[in-house]
């Protein structure tokens, strides 16, 4: 049985529109999906349902077992799935960074000695062991988001949903996040990241477009990349590797058409 | 108008000696009129605090250095900060989120109206129709909806609007493309550049985003740690190592690639736009025949 399953979900706000219609994709113990699409094309919604904030109109979310349509399921899916948001700043709520991580498991009822490993656990695994008493207001962009993270962390999810996490990040500062990312995978949650970011869909397992509440492609980042025409037709774009590897192919040098990462475009280069 | 600073100095909690924290430093440059330049470096690096002080926002604290613009004195005892507002136009990030009136046309005449209160309604009218319309809206179709129901793009490009309605010589953005996607974000900068052509003198821009710098800007200046380590062309300060290193800044991927070619033995000198990476890399490996 997959982790996550999303069975034919459709989601409206209001009843003119669907926001969401009959999505559905599984999820494996330590995948990384990327979700892209453009601006309303029905991202946020799909990750508010992952973790029960919306329940599906129709259809059906099931984590780990749980169905998020049973009224008694969603303590057991808040557990599962930990969802971090665009700005820390909206999810910080003590003024002490351990204060903060502990947050999540005091309202589960976690032991005291317990919660004490999980603070440990979670602050290695985002890489800020030494920020234990620090306070998160201080802290940069990154290091915040981070905290952020771990505090969702320290409820041992099974599910991480990223939703934009990166996108108010600079560069260092998302290069930390992807360093949790991997870290996390390895011991087995899977990471879904919703992003506009091309360069970080193309390091995940599975890439899925939305469009207009459809998902309009999914696959391998090199399947959905390799669709240059429908992605372009939906408002998205290669990473920028591709884009230049298409430049040079376009002048006649010998450059492979399915290059979408920064190394695969740098080894092709040093064979010409 | 030319922007000009010396030995610009800002701390925050200035009278709290315990939280005082010194953003800018000594911060000297000398911003041309009609660049479309960069402000670039690390978070927490003096970016938005330096920007913040192009409009008076915040205020040059006493004796800590000049700020001209044009022929205005930011650090004389009496400035027109009005006038100078209405010459320096500012987007902050996400500037969708600074949209509050109930039509689209309210919201960009907002300003206008602020800023030259002897127009008639029907001046005003005609200024707000070709503000909408250059930055690709099309007026009578969106001029009496809620700002609220236009897409994100649109969003933008109305707080645009309402920023250049008043006619500024520069126009100051904060990270403007974060959070479209990316054929909106494509599009954005497509149209600050067509604004630049023929509308706006000089554009400034703070951004993270590498790749965008070397692409547009004709200049950019790289902070770190509330000082001004170098301003000159995104080539010069790409191609300088040490700077890099520094200032703890990412390098556009075409630069990374022409120094990884460099280590092999290939010399491709370009600018490092795309176009010009490409160019540079065909006549250096002979790819194509093209040359130009």
């Amino acid at each position: 049985m997959p982790l996550l399953e999303v069975k034919n979900v459709s989601y409206s706000y209001d009843k003119t529109t669907k926001a969401l219609k009959g999505v559905s994709f599984n999820v494996e113990e330590g995948e990384f999906v990327a979700i892209v699409g453009h601006n309303g094309s029905g991202k946020s919604t799909l990750a508010r349902l992952l973790n029960g904030l919306l329940k599906p109109a129709d259809g059906e979310v099931v984590v780990d077992g749980f169905s998020s349509s049973d009224k008694n399921a969603v303590f057991e899916i808040r557990k599962r799935v930990g969802m971090v948001f665009q700005n820390p700043d909206n999810q910080l709520v003590a003024s002490i960074v351990e204060d903060d991580i502990a947050f999540g498991p005091e309202n589960l009822g976690v032991p005291r000695e317990e919660i004490g490993k999980r603070i440990d656990f979670a602050l290695k695994a985002v890489g800020m062991e030494n920020f234990r008493k620090a306070t998160p207001t201080r802290l940069s962009g990154g290091q915040k988001q981070r905290i952020a993270i771990a505090g969702v962390l320290a409820l041992n999810p099974k599910i991480l949903v990223l939703d934009e996490s990166t996108a108010m990040l600079d560069p260092h500062g998302r290069k930390e996040i992807a360093e949790v990312v991997k870290r996390l995978r390895a011991q087995g949650v899977a990471v879904i990241a919703i992003t506009h970011y091309m360069e970080e869909a193309a390091k995940a397992d599975k890439v899925i477009v939305m469009d207009r509440g459809v998902i309009a492609l999914s696959g391998t980042p090199k399947q959905v990349f390799g669709q240059k025409e429908i992605l372009s037709s939906l408002g998205l774009e290669l990473p920028a590797a591709g884009i230049i590897a298409d430049k040079l192919r376009a002048r006649g040098a010998n450059i492979p058409n399915d290059i979408i990462t920064e190394e695969e475009l740098a080894e092709a280069l040093w064979k010409l | 108008m030319e922007i000009v600073a010396e030995n610009l100095t800002f701390t925050y909690s200035a009278q709290t000696k315990r939280l005082a924290f010194r953003a800018l430093d000594g911060v000297s440059v000398d911003i041309k009129e009609g660049e479309f330049f960069g402000i670039i470096g690390r978070t927490g690096s003096g970016k938005t605090t330096f920007v913040q002080h192009l409009n008076g926002l915040i205020k040059v604290q006493k004796d800590s250095g000049r700020l001209l613009i044009g022929d205005y004195d930011l650090t004389a005892k009496k400035c027109d900060y009005k006038s100078l507002r209405a010459k320096v136009g500012m987007l902050f990030q996400y500037p969708e989120h600074q949209l509050f009136a109930e039509t689209v046309f309210d919201d960009v005449a907002f300003a206008l109206r602020n800023f030259a209160p002897k127009l008639t309604e029907k001046e005003v009218t005609v200024r707000v129709k070709e503000a909408l319309e250059l930055t690709g809206l099309t007026f009578d179709r969106v001029k009496d909806k809620s700002p609220f129901d236009l897409s994100g793009g649109q969003k933008r490009r109305v707080a645009i609007a309402g920023v250049i309605v008043a006619k500024p010589e520069i126009l100051v953005l904060d990270e403007p493309a974060a959070g479209l996607d990316p054929k909106g974000k494509r599009e954005f900068l497509e149209l600050l550049q067509r604004l630049h052509k023929d509308f706006v003198k000089t554009i400034i821009i703070v951004s993270h985003d590498m790749n965008l710098v070397a692409e547009y800007c004709t200049g950019a200046a790289v902070f770190s740690g509330g000082k001004i380590l170098a301003a000159k062309t995104p080539k010069e300060i790409f191609s300088d190592g040490e700077l890099i290193k520094e200032s703890g800044l990412d390098l556009p991927l075409t630069a990374s690639l022409t120094e990884g070619l460099k280590k092999r033995g290939v010399t491709a000198d370009n600018d490092f736009t795309a176009d010009g990476f490409v160019e540079s890399v065909c006549r250096a490996l002979n790819i194509g025949g093209k040359t130009r």
